[in-house]
């Protein structure tokens, strides 16, 4: 989608203002803690509804102010051209408001309030790049499946519930073992933990096989030739592939176009009957820790380089949370956003809209050189992207419309480099 | 507090009772004839007088047992269990079930401490193991929840090994809805279609809001 018009109010130090986006982007200059992360956290905040900073609604709505409002015209091609008739996609306007009192937060898609938040999901299809992303490769598995989990929950149908199952599940499960109540009470939750986890582990190993190629063939070229390697790792023991188990879906399993719920069921069924049956063997286990020690909650997809020649490094290759220099680290993650990318461009038919947060700040000169070489063939969308001078904006050939920005006052008028 | 805002909070601790409508109920006592506010008061103490669980199946009763168990054109062989009263007064609406019931008194749930001491299970086993009833077939009709959904295995578990057909209520019933929010003939018709309890329950959808979902583990 084509962001043409952002309306600001009360948005953290954001001054009010309606601004005209360019169907090619923007490039948006001002020095740091003006309000340039702010302004992508603003437009992102429509993609999922919450701050990708993980800061509380309430604690976005600029200070002295009851509520923060964003809306958002988003539709197909450049804003000045007329928008075709016929099944041409119309042009939509997303909507979000956060007042303090309450709180209450209200999500509008064509001023009409979707039943759930989560049927709003994903409508600006955009993908925001930061410094921080290098969390995704360096922290812990929660980040990797927190990332997993909001890229699934946006662009994969039926995830989003079945993640919200499991958890309510489990979360009554380990209540149980946590009481050290009787085995009978313990299992009473499992066919339900196998049904909701089984589709968690489903798309989760379908999203890894389907973007294993590219985040390879990412990390190639801008690393100058190392491969990267991504890889599933299920946290229900053995894993797909191993005997007994289901096997890894098929190339292209991602789902462009959703089975219906019956066969749905159908294929998730094999993943139920491999998680149903650790439960079985796991039972005892769990009772004497008094947790469920097994399951997508144990999840972990692993970042590798894969060896060259000789170098005797174990399957899945050299583990870059653990061995990776800053810049390997870097490089991995940026291309689990370029996987993002993708996703959204097999889901949606269209290219996402791409924020990029001073992406190039952390780069050595040969790697960002080649990053730039690359988002340039992959972003056929828009683009906004913040740099802190004007020298580093790069993108493009320098042809981007530029913007200032500076105590949170966004300038429009700035002329391309 | 004055009477009048005793009264306002009372009213407004009632289910879909706000504090307006609170208010305008109390006003509306006040303005009306003395008598029918009396009735009122009166009707609510022979209610807590009069009225105790039924003594075989937990439904209402203003007898030892309720009117259903003393029916003697009831199916005695087919017994059917709900979570709460409401849902026995939601099934009998449908007027297409002649069996009789079982109140648990609740859903399993762990978080909220509930487990099966606290739910009448021991009573269901009882009814079934002692043959006076003659019971053959248990309907599960708890709710599709998942709290629901995990009581009904738990009862299979118990159930089965006693001997009786035990069956679940077909899908067709929204999803993470109550049973006191579906239509009669929905509910007739899920009666009608009950299946074999078997260990598998698809992935299903429920209400909770996404912000949980993306902000914790
Ligand atoms: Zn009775």
């Amino acid at each position: 989608m084509t962001l043409h018009r952002l309306r600001l109010q009360g948005f953290r130090n954001l001054e009010d203002a309606t601004l005209e986006l360019p169907a090619e982007g923007v490039a948006l200059v001002g020095a740091n803690a003006q309000g340039k992360s702010n302004f992508l956290e603003a437009i992102h905040y429509l993609e999922i509804f919450r701050s990708c900073r993980g800061t509380r609604d309430t604690r976005l709505i600029r200070f002295g102010e009851d509520f923060f409002r964003l809306e958002a015209r988003i539709g197909p091609g450049a804003s000045s051209v007329p928008e075709p008739g016929g099944d041409a996609p119309r042009s939509r306007s997303v909507a979000a408001a956060v007042q303090r009192a309450g709180p209450i937060k209200k999500v509008t898609v064509d001023g009409e309030e979707p039943p759930r938040i989560g049927d709003a999901l994903g409508e600006m299809g955009s993908v925001l790049f930061t410094p921080d992303d290098v969390r995704l490769v360096a922290d812990g598995p929660q980040e990797r499946r927190r990332f997993l989990d909001i890229v699934l929950s946006v662009n994969a149908p039926g995830y989003l519930e079945a993640l919200q199952r499991y958890r309510q599940v489990l979360a009554q499960r380990n209540a149980a073992l946590r009481d050290r109540a009787p085995r009978a009470t313990v299992e009473a939750w499992d066919p339900l933990l196998a049904g909701a986890g089984a589709r968690v582990l489903r798309m989760r190993a379908a999203w890894v096989r389907a973007g294993a190629p590219t985040f390879r063939s990412v990390v190639e070229e801008v690393s100058g030739g190392e491969r990267g390697v991504l890889a599933y790792q299920p946290g229900v023991p053995g894993g797909p592939g191993a005997p007994g188990n289901p096997g890894t879906p098929g190339s292209g399993a991602f789902p462009a176009v959703q089975p219906d719920e019956h066969e749905a069921a159908s294929i998730d069924a094999p993943w139920g009957d491999w998680f149903a049956g650790a439960l079985r063997e796991g039972l005892e286990a769990d009772r004497r820790r008094g947790t469920t020690l097994i399951g997508p909650h144990r999840d972990e997809f692993t970042m590798g380089l894969e060896p060259d020649g000789e170098d005797p490094a174990p399957k899945g290759g050299r583990d870059l949370r653990e061995y990776g220099s800053g810049g390997q680290k870097r490089t991995a993650a940026l291309a689990l956003r370029i996987l993002e990318a993708e996703t959204v461009l097999r889901r949606r038919g269209r290219p996402a809209l791409l924020l990029l947060d001073d992406v190039f700040a952390e780069l050595d000169a040969d790697r960002s050189e080649r990053v730039l070489g690359l988002l340039d063939r992959t972003a056929a969308g828009q683009v906004v992207l913040t740099a802190p001078k004007d020298a580093d904006v790069r993108f493009r050939h320098d042809r981007l419309p530029r913007w200032r920005i500076s105590g949170g006052r966004i300038e429009t008028g700035g002329e391309g480099g | 507090m004055s009477a009048l805002d005793e009264l306002v909070r009372e009213f407004g601790r009632l289910p879909g009772v706000g504090p307006r409508t609170a208010t305008r109920l109390v006003y509306h006592l006040l303005r009306g004839r003395r008598e029918d506010a009396h009735r009122l008061a009166g009707a609510i103490e022979a209610l807590l007088e009069r009225v105790r669980p039924c003594s075989r199946c937990g439904t209402f009763a203003e007898a030892d047992l309720c009117e259903v168990c003393r029916d003697p054109s009831r199916e005695r062989s087919l017994v059917c269990v709900v979570e709460g009263a409401f849902e026995v007064q939601s099934i009998e609406k449908t007027r297409r079930y002649r069996g009789l019931y079982h109140v648990l008194g609740g859903r399993l749930s762990p978080l909220d401490g509930v487990g099966p001491d606290d739910l009448a299970v021991a009573a269901l086993a009882e009814r079934i193991e002692s043959g006076q009833e003659g019971i053959v077939e248990v309907i599960l009709a708890t709710s599709p929840s998942v709290e629901g959904e995990a009581t009904a295995v738990y009862l299979e578990g118990v159930l089965r090994p006693l001997g009786v057909r035990v069956t679940r209520l077909a899908r067709g019933i929204p999803v993470g809805s109550d049973l006191e929010y579906v239509d009669g003939s929905t509910l007739a018709e899920a009666l009608a279609g009950r299946r074999e309890v078997r260990a598998e329950t698809p992935a299903q959808a429920v209400g909770a809001d996404h912000e949980d979902m993306l902000l914790r583990e």
